[in-house]
């Protein structure tokens, strides 16, 4: 894919991140020098490779030369703790990590824990092998290895609802349905600069990383200090001329507050997708005002099928309610079921299952696991169909959009009553002097399972906790009345920007 | 006064910023956004406390790397940040 755009636009810049830029031919060749270096260390087909890299140039190199190599790339968060980052590194065997000299500290604590045959990306006086980038430019370019459409290309780790994370496993063949039906609908053109908001190891990365090349646009990767300064970020995408823009929509709404938009050009901003969460809609219309020459597309899907719908917003949404996750894309379908497997009747909500060409191969290494998200369904021809279950609840409206409506999973029972956490939330979030809220279960003193809301209050206003709990009233059954009331000045989020529902239990455990 | 004002902001982000393990001890001149010190929240509440801490206000067009790099570079931008008018 890459030789293919190095010989069509060779010269043109196929990454770029701060000042740093790389052309396509020398993407090609430094992804295959890299190869090299790869295959002669023993690399054989599907081996995992580990990156650990900060958002850099180093990255693309990385992904492709394993690629090149008949390897499995697996993003590793340099970011994240120590522990984690070991415990992917052992559950899929990696045994060389590319990295860089800004990792030097993370990257000693992780040598001491598992055993590398190699590091490349900086030199090291440990006692294992190493490979600096610079020694990298001598060697020959280009192996030829064999690679089968069906082969592993990526693993992405995603935290499991069983405390550990688990590895989602993508083919060449899941990975470029993905890139064809992306570009195709986004109608991405080599005259595209993409902006690659999110990290190597969070999914909705594929787009900048695969989509991007494949139709020989320039992809953008934003530098880490970007992404937390909303006027720096804001004069990055004005200044790279950025045409299609995508993240999770808290990177759009610290813009939009604190990102001085006006004293701005934004007029090569052609699309700008959204995806990973709900955008609340004050936010979405605000930022649509703002940006009002670019068309705004809300990106559905897990990890696991890559994406799966999109909702385009061809006008400003009204009111409060979120938007669709509107329409399923090409060489795709969906069932929605109740919970004994059975389609529901039109309209009625139930989970969400998808088949798609651009479907995960599994989790690694987690066959049950894996089993269990499946459904499958023989057709007539006798031909086994497979559907991932997304865990999400839907509903189709009239129109024919998908709604989102929340999480199967974070359906709870307290005093055996069933309850829906985000309805709690849900109904906090839509209080107009609430900004952010996250329900959750916690304990009590005495160990009881109590639903607890951490809450933040718009602009400070001042709220307290029987107001919330009468207004609560109004809407919910008594035993779904949160039980703690939390003001916070923020709701932790992992590093994919969701809500980390654990951290903010331990949080409550600590208090 | 700078000195100070140094003092002030390491220990607010030794005390109050940083829950990960690697990042035991940090120096002035350390580029905290980039290593991932200062998370995209976690800044809002550092200039939160700025705000506070030495009565000024931040308008949004000065969130930018220059001034939030290092505690250094937030130090100078504080005292040439005018404090906020009574």
């Amino acid at each position: 894919m890459i030789t293919e755009s190095a010989d069509k636009y060779p010269d043109k810049d196929a990454f770029r991140c701060g000042t740093n830029k790389i052309s396509y031919s020398e993407l090609a060749d430094k992804s295959g020098q890299l190869a090299y270096a790869l295959r002669d260390a023993g690399l054989q087909r599907e081996d995992r490779v580990g990156v650990y890299l900060e958002r850099s140039l180093e990255t693309a190199i990385a992904i492709y030369g394993v690629m090149c190599a008949g390897g499995v790339y697996v993003p590793l968060d340099p970011l994240a703790p120590s522990d984690r980052t070991i415990a992917q590194v052992t559950d899929c065997q990696i045994q060389i990590i590319i990295s860089s000299p800004a990792q030097k500290t993370g990257l000693k604590t992780l040598i001491e824990k598992v055993k590398l045959t190699l590091l490349i990306g900086l030199s090291v006086d440990w006692p294992v092998p190493s490979l600096t980038w610079k020694d990298l430019e001598t060697l020959p370019k280009n192996p030829k290895i064999n690679i089968l459409e069906h082969d592993l290309a990526y693993i992405m780790y995603t935290s499991g609802s069983t405390g550990s994370p688990k590895g989602i496993m993508h083919t060449h063949h899941s990975g470029l349905a993905y890139v064809k039906l992306s570009t195709k609908l986004y109608e991405l053109s080599n005259q595209d600069v993409v902006a690659t908001h999110a990290p190597l190891h969070f999914d909705i990365s594929t787009f900048g990383y695969l989509s991007s090349p494949y139709t020989g646009a320039t992809s953008v990767v934003i530098p880490e200090a970007y992404t937390k300064m909303p006027a720096s970020l804001a004069q990055l995408i004005s200044r790279e001329k950025i045409s299609i823009w995508y993240s999770v929509p808290l990177a759009l709404i610290q813009l939009l507050q604190h990102g001085v938009l006006p004293d701005w050009d934004f007029s090569s901003l052609r699309w700008v997708l959204f995806g990973g969460e709900v955008f609340p809609a004050h936010y979405l219309r605000s930022l649509m005002r703002e940006w009002n020459t670019a068309q705004f597309s809300n990106v559905y899907g897990p990890a696991e099928v890559n994406q799966c719908t999109y909702f385009h917003l061809n006008e400003l949404p009204v009111g409060d309610s979120d938007v669709p996750i509107g329409r399923v894309w090409d060489n795709t379908e969906v069932l929605i079921i109740d919970s004994q497997d059975s389609q529901v009747p039109s309209g009625t909500s139930g989970e969400l299952l998808v088949r798609s060409a651009t479907m995960m191969q599994g989790y690694w290494n987690q066959p049950e696991l894996t089993e269990k998200s499946f459904y499958r369904h023989s057709s007539t021809s006798g031909i086994e169909k497979v559907y991932y279950r997304t865990g999400d609840q839907v509903r189709r409206s009239d129109s024919g959009d998908l709604i989102f409506l929340g999480r199967i999973d974070r359906q709870v029972k307290v005093r055996g009553y069933r309850i829906e956490l985000d309805e709690i939330s849900r109904l906090l979030k839509n209080n107009q002097k609430i900004e952010g809220a996250a329900v959750y279960l916690t304990a009590d003193d005495q160990g009881e399972k109590i639903i607890a809301a951490t809450i933040i209050t718009k602009d400070n206003i001042l709220l307290d906790e029987s107001e919330i709990l009468q207004y609560l009233a109004k809407y919910l059954p008594r035993y779904a009345i949160p039980t703690l009331i939390l003001f916070k000045r923020s709701i932790p989020r992992n590093s994919n920007g969701k809500i980390d529902y654990q951290k903010l239990q331990q949080l409550n455990i600590n208090d | 006064m700078t000195k100070n004002t140094h003092a002030i902001l390491l220990e607010y982000i030794q005390s109050e910023i940083i829950s990960n393990e690697i990042t035991s001890k940090i120096a002035t001149s350390d580029d905290l956004l980039s290593t991932g010190i200062i998370d995209s929240l976690s800044i809002m509440r550092l200039i939160a406390f700025i705000e506070e801490r030495f009565d000024q206000k931040v308008p949004p067009q000065d969130l930018v790397i220059e001034n939030f790099i290092s505690i250094d570079a937030m130090a100078t931008y504080i005292l040439q940040n005018p404090p906020s008018p009574k």
